[in-house]
């Protein structure tokens, strides 16, 4: 089957375009109209709007990767790397270069999650291949202790198994999404378990600090970028009064507490 | 259908990396993208090299696989086969897989963001092939099958299995434990265990190294999607790199070439190949050839030229020769034709040329390589060559193998590989001696770190010590051998006995006569020698050497024992008419062409001011500072060449060349007398043409024509018509080479239906071309160590005809060593051991005295041996360097040095050195290895300034161009002094 990757040329092009687009619109803010300027006007707050849209789009592939749903999880894949830039560029000019406040920092970690992700795909692809036959010392013969070590944990993660998902081989599970929906708490100590075992297994101790919590960091900061945007739409939503600080309210709110 | 695996056998694998190049070429991965890798490492304490071949282990708990955050799984396992595989299209590229394998076994392609690994060939596994890297192994170190079925043979060959599950995650891939070994290396009672902090060579897996692949991609067809080139038609071959010739299959789509390789129908080779053979896909496919005529506008050595025509190219390059014959005679041009060209340009087309235009100045590269050991055999033998083949009734059935300054393993790895399983099979006893822990070494049952440059000692105090005892094949000796008596009067008379040769070689004098008992009493001993013994001033000597003493051991004219340094060529020798040769009025200036330096720059003898060259002599010959500098002094050079490389720079006119299956040739000389026939298969890029048709066009440009013949183009009717007519090679017609599918026949045959002979020289039998009941092609009919003749040819070069010990001039210990009576710039002495009149040198046996040059290189500070030789299997000289891959595996120059005296210099493994003779200085990466001498560096030859990829100056800018065996003007490359010091 054909893979829907968006290869390092495209991906290159397309944060040049989306650079392209926000240095000549900053270049020439100062020529437009004041509506430019203010994040809330209903121009900007379009841009807000549909950025944000998108920046949902590109969640959408965190979800259907993780449950099997929505198709191609490569083509969603792709679609995350196109809606985050192109949103990323529509947030970017919703803030009118508007940053004196907190929501500025929801700005950054957003371009910081495109330039890491970026960086991850066309740099760190280079480590990761560069990863291949590093760890020869594991043909070396084993330490009884480790195994020992490794033996409980397993007998521990089938254990577990049997509650978490009945009938699967500890061999070949792993959590997904629905695990943590259904059965938090069995999922969360499974995956402590796996992460006891991954770090006997040196996981991550095996590869540089990048490329071993680029992802990790990714996912965080993502997820506090999403936490932070709901919390950014609840407070200029319900919270106008406060958001302005006693100054006008010229965007749409529903309250103005 | 049971659980599959892959079983690897650490006792058969030597590193040659033919699996690697094997899986790229498969399944079409390009640089940095790997399904498995072979791994060099070595005991940090010991210098004992060990090779991991390093692939998915399909654990039965992969890590992988549950690491995979994608649903469903972008990796499976198959619940029936046991195999693990990614799925591509599944696959996003998050990289959690490959952090995940504790083997470090998951490949990535940083150019498609996903996973690859291993998945045991399905496609090959549905036709009903194994693995594509078990297929090709030449070391038969990768079985594929049925894991119980593996495991069931294993444990029928006694063979212990390693066990390396630290993580319990079940590893189905089978390692086969090495089998114990001497030189106080550890074994467990599973057998040898890898070191727990095993050395591996840091430049190879530096960045740096792979970073020059990223501009562009590899050519076709790595990286193309295999399904759509399915091969529709497979024409038998061989390859044509290096001195094992062999066999392959080329398999096309249309006109393309999309795959080599082995000739699995070959009954000798058994479908086996290097990652050499393999690269022919990329000698083919490769953007660095040089594809016009170039005519050069620049000033000399700066490679600026314009593309012209072929016509205007050989008018032009004719009309200057006509002025130069006018000029300075037809002496004044040289011709050096490497062994790239092929043996029938070599001795057919250019021969012919030379013949008809009337110069004695024609080389190829056998003064820098071999030339020492083809005197030695003629003297000795009679012909050049030993008559065994690698067959399991004769090199297979010997009783002991000592390999002496032979690293077969790399230079020749498919012979190696059947010597090493005959070894395994038949608990065959191996030696190896030699200055550095070599890839042939770590296969051996003892390895003994011979000083550089002293083998003959070895050679000579062995032998003392088996006339000493009488251990020696009296029969064979009386009834065979001619002077043997003179010579053990000789030996013992100068006290070289095994003592005496301790302090001269470094190894002790119990191990010199254990290890000649072991030689006399074997069933059939097979003594390797190749170019540790050759490339020395002593190189004849030495060869003779350890010739005698194979021949007192019964060793020559059986199954299962000779002496064998390397190729026995064939006699190919075109001939013009007697009545259309010019006459050639002057000897030839030396047999090497280090030795035309001085007729070039100051035109002594006489002058030599045109070259037509072929190969890369600005990197290949010796004192590369006195080479350039006499080519700067030509009024003419032209260049015939596959690359554009140092030669090119400096030549008035470059040619492009057509190379293997681009011209039709015949295969390289080899080991085993093989005649390897290789059809033209393909057309050569751009204007390319085969050296055969650039030298008759050129014949033809001179008058020629009537000799030269157009229908000659044709390699295979010039093969037939004036190649072939004598009693060795009447019978390889082309009919009889292409009557079996795997194009070669073995030599000699005097008729097209002759048998082909499996062992020369056997008692009883005639030697080719001699009469009736002479066993041996020598003017006695026996072996001879010494005659009268002999001793008067010995005498004319200041030595004699029993091999007296000396060493090289630039050595440690103050050893005897040669002064030379005469430069290169006179024809006084004429070499007696030459078959065409050629300009020699006298020389005569001096002992140290203070003040001498080794002494005075030691004063100043010049205190480390410098050994120089070929790099591992993957690269071959220059032409190598060219391919992609070759330069992935073994990337730069490297020199190679011993902890304790990288410790003592400040340097670290990785960091660039500069090495620094009495002749120049280069630049290398240092390779930390306790695998050498702690008194010897290794820096191999190869590299080059204007390679694409990893250029380094050439090894030869630290050899000399003065310091060669008066006896066959071979060059010492093998120890000069240096110094070593962070760049």
């Amino acid at each position: 089957m054909r893979r829907l990757d968006i290869g390092d040329r495209l991906l290159a092009y397309l944060v040049f375009a989306a650079a392209v687009v926000l240095v000549t619109f900053f270049a020439f803010q100062h020529k437009l109209s004041r509506e430019w300027h203010l994040p809330g006007s209903p121009t900007l707050y379009l841009f807000g709007v549909a950025g944000t849209i998108l920046l949902c789009v590109s969640v959408v592939f965190v979800i259907t990767k993780r449950t099997g749903t929505g198709g191609s999880p490569l083509g969603w894949f792709s679609a995350h790397v196109v809606t985050a830039t192109l949103g990323t560029v529509l947030v970017t000019i919703h803030s009118g270069g508007f940053l004196r406040y907190a929501p500025a920092l929801l700005l950054v970690a957003l371009l910081f999650l495109v330039i890491l992700g970026v960086w991850a795909r066309v740099r760190l692809s280079k480590d990761m291949a560069a990863t291949f036959a590093t760890r020869d010392e594991s043909f070396s013969p084993p330490r009884s202790e480790d195994r020992e070590q490794l033996a409980r944990l397993i007998e521990e993660k089938e254990s577990l198994l049997s509650r978490l998902e009945p009938g699967a081989s500890e061999g070949t599970f792993s959590p997904m999404l629905k695990h943590w929906f259904l059965k938090p708490g069995v999922t969360l100590a499974y995956a402590r378990l796996i992460g006891r075992e991954n770090k006997l297994l040196g996981v991550r101790s095996s590869v540089s600090t990048a490329q071993a919590y680029w992802r990790l960091v990714h996912i965080v900061l993502a997820f506090a970028f999403v936490l932070g945007m709901l919390g950014h739409v609840i407070t200029v939503t319900f919270f106008a009064g406060y958001v302005s600080g006693g100054g006008e309210i010229y965007w749409w709110h529903l309250t103005k507490w | 259908m049971g659980k599959l695996a892959l079983m690897i056998d650490l006792e058969r694998c030597f590193g040659c990396k033919s699996c690697e190049a094997a899986c790229k070429q498969e399944h079409r991965l390009g640089p940095g993208q790997y399904r498995n890798k072979v791994v060099w490492l070595g005991d940090a304490s010991t210098g004992a090299p060990d090779f991991l071949t390093l692939t998915c282990q399909h654990c039965e708990r992969p890590a992988c696989l549950r690491a995979c955050p994608v649903h469903p799984k972008a990796i499976t396992k198959d619940p029936e086969t046991g195999v693990v595989e990614v799925h591509e299209s599944l696959c996003t590229g998050c990289g959690e897989c490959v952090m995940a394998c504790p083997y470090s076994a998951m490949g990535y392609d940083a150019q498609g963001h996903h996973s690859v690994k291993c998945d045991l060939c399905p496609e090959r596994r549905e036709r009903g092939l194994d693995p594509a890297c078990a297929e090709i192994c030449p070391g038969y170190a990768i079985s594929f099958g049925d894991r119980e079925n593996l495991l069931e043979k294993a444990h029928e060959e006694g063979r212990h299995l390693r066990d390396h599950d630290h993580f319990l995650l079940k590893p189905q891939t089978i390692y086969l434990e090495k089998i114990g070994r001497e030189n106080g290396r550890a074994n467990s009672a599973d057998g040898l265990s890898l070191s727990e902090k095993p050395s591996r060579p840091r430049f190879v897996d530096s960045p740096a190294a792979s970073d020059v692949f990223e501009e562009k991609g590899p050519a076709f067809p790595y990286l193309h999607d295999k399904k759509t080139f399915e091969a529709d038609r497979v024409v038998p071959g061989g390859c044509n790199f290096c001195f094992n010739c062999c066999s392959a299959k080329f398999h096309f789509q249309g006109d393309k070439l999309i795959n080599v390789t082995g000739n699995d129908e070959d009954p000798a080779l058994n479908g086996k190949i290097c990652p050499k053979a393999q690269f022919t896909l990329q000698l083919h496919h490769n953007e660095h050839r040089l594809e016009y005529p170039l005519k050069r506008v620049g000033r000399r050595g700066d490679g600026e030229f314009e593309r012209i025509s072929w016509d205007q190219a050989l008018d032009e390059i004719a009309a200057k020769l006509e002025v130069l014959r006018e000029k300075w005679g037809t002496e004044a041009l040289a011709l050096f034709v490497g062994t790239r060209t092929g043996l029938i340009t070599q001795k057919g087309y250019v021969r012919l040329f030379s013949q008809m235009w009337g110069t004695p100045n024609l080389q190829g590269t056998d003064p820098f390589c071999a030339a020492g050991k083809v005197v030695a055999y003629e003297v000795t033998h009679g012909i050049n060559g030993n008559g065994n083949s690698y067959t399991p009734e004769d090199i297979g059935s010997a009783g002991m193998y000592l390999y002496i300054g032979d690293n077969q393993a790399e230079t020749r790895p498919v012979y190696f590989g059947k010597v090493n399983d005959w070894r395994i099979r038949n608990k065959t006893k191996m030696v190896v001696v030699d200055p550095r822990y070599t890839a042939t070494a770590a296969k051996a049952d003892k390895w003994l770190a011979i000083r550089p440059g002293t083998d003959m000692a070895l050679g000579l105090a062995m032998a003392h010590h088996i006339l000493s005892e009488n251990m020696h094949d009296a029969r064979f000796c009386d009834e065979w051998v001619l002077g043997w008596e003179r010579w053990r009067d000789f030996i013992i008379s100068k006290g070289y006995s095994p003592d005496w040769a301790e302090a001269v070689t470094g190894i002790g004098a119990d191990d010199i006569r254990a290890l000649s008992e072991d030689v006399a009493r074997a069933d059939g001993c097979v003594i390797f020698g190749s170019r540790g013994l050759n490339q020395h001033t002593n190189s004849v000597q030495t060869n003779r050497t350890f010739m005698f003493l194979a021949a007192i051991t019964g060793n020559w004219g059986r199954k299962g024992g000779a002496y064998v340094n390397m190729t026995a060529g064939p006699p190919i020798a075109a001939n013009a008419p007697e009545e259309r040769r010019a006459e050639i009025r002057k000897p030839m200036v030396r047999r090497s062409p280090a030795g035309w330096l001085s007729a070039m720059r100051e035109g002594k003898p006489y002058p030599v001011k045109g070259l037509i060259t072929c190969n890369n002599p600005l990197a290949q010959w010796p004192g590369q500072d006195d080479a350039r500098a006499a080519f700067q002094a030509l009024d003419l050079i032209v260049h015939i060449e596959l690359f554009a490389n140092e030669t090119s720079a400096y030549a008035d006119y470059v040619l492009p060349a057509a190379g293997g299956i681009e011209k039709g040739e015949l295969g390289r000389t080899n080991d085993d007398r093989r005649i390897v026939w290789i059809d033209k298969m393909i057309d050569p890029p751009g204007e390319a043409k085969p050296d055969g048709w650039i030298w008759t066009e050129l014949g033809r440009r001179l008058g020629f024509g009537d000799v030269m013949k157009e229908e000659y183009k044709d390699p295979g009717k010039f093969w037939d018509e004036m190649c072939i007519d004598n009693d060795f090679l009447r019978g390889v017609t082309q009919k009889r080479l292409h009557s079996v599918p795997w194009r070669w026949v073995r030599f000699p045959v005097a008729s097209e239906d002759a048998p082909e002979q499996e062992t020369l020289y056997l008692e009883g039998t005639t030697a080719t071309g001699q009469p009736e009941g002479k066993r041996f092609p020598t003017p006695s009919g026996r072996l001879e160590f010494w005659t009268e003749e002999l001793e008067e040819k010995f005498a004319k070069v200041g030595l004699s005809a029993l091999p007296e010990f000396y060493s090289e001039k630039e050595n440690l210990l103050g050893l005897p060593y040669l002064e030379y009576e005469h430069e290169d710039d006179d024809l006084e002495i004429i070499s007696p051991f030459s078959k065409t009149p050629t300009g020699s040198r006298t020389a005569r046996i001096v002992q140290p005295e203070e003040g001498n040059i080794g002494d005075a290189l030691r004063r100043e500070g010049f205190e480390t041996t410098l050994i120089t030789g070929r790099p591992p299997a993957p690269h071959f000289h220059s032409w190598t360097h060219y391919f992609w891959q070759a330069q992935e595996m073994w990337p730069d120059l490297y020199c190679e040095i011993h902890p304790r005296k990288a410790e003592a210099l400040g340097i670290e493994d990785g960091e660039k050195v500069r090495v620094e003779t009495a002749h120049g200085a280069i630049e290398a990466m240092a390779w930390v290895n306790a695998g050498i001498r702690e008194d010897s560096v290794y820096v191999p030859i190869g590299w080059g300034e204007r390679q694409p990829y990893h250029p380094w100056r050439s090894v030869n800018f630290l050899t000399d161009i003065a310091q060669r065996d008066p006896a066959s003007d071979q060059t010492n490359l093998k120890s000069l002094l240096c110094r070593i010091s962070k760049a």
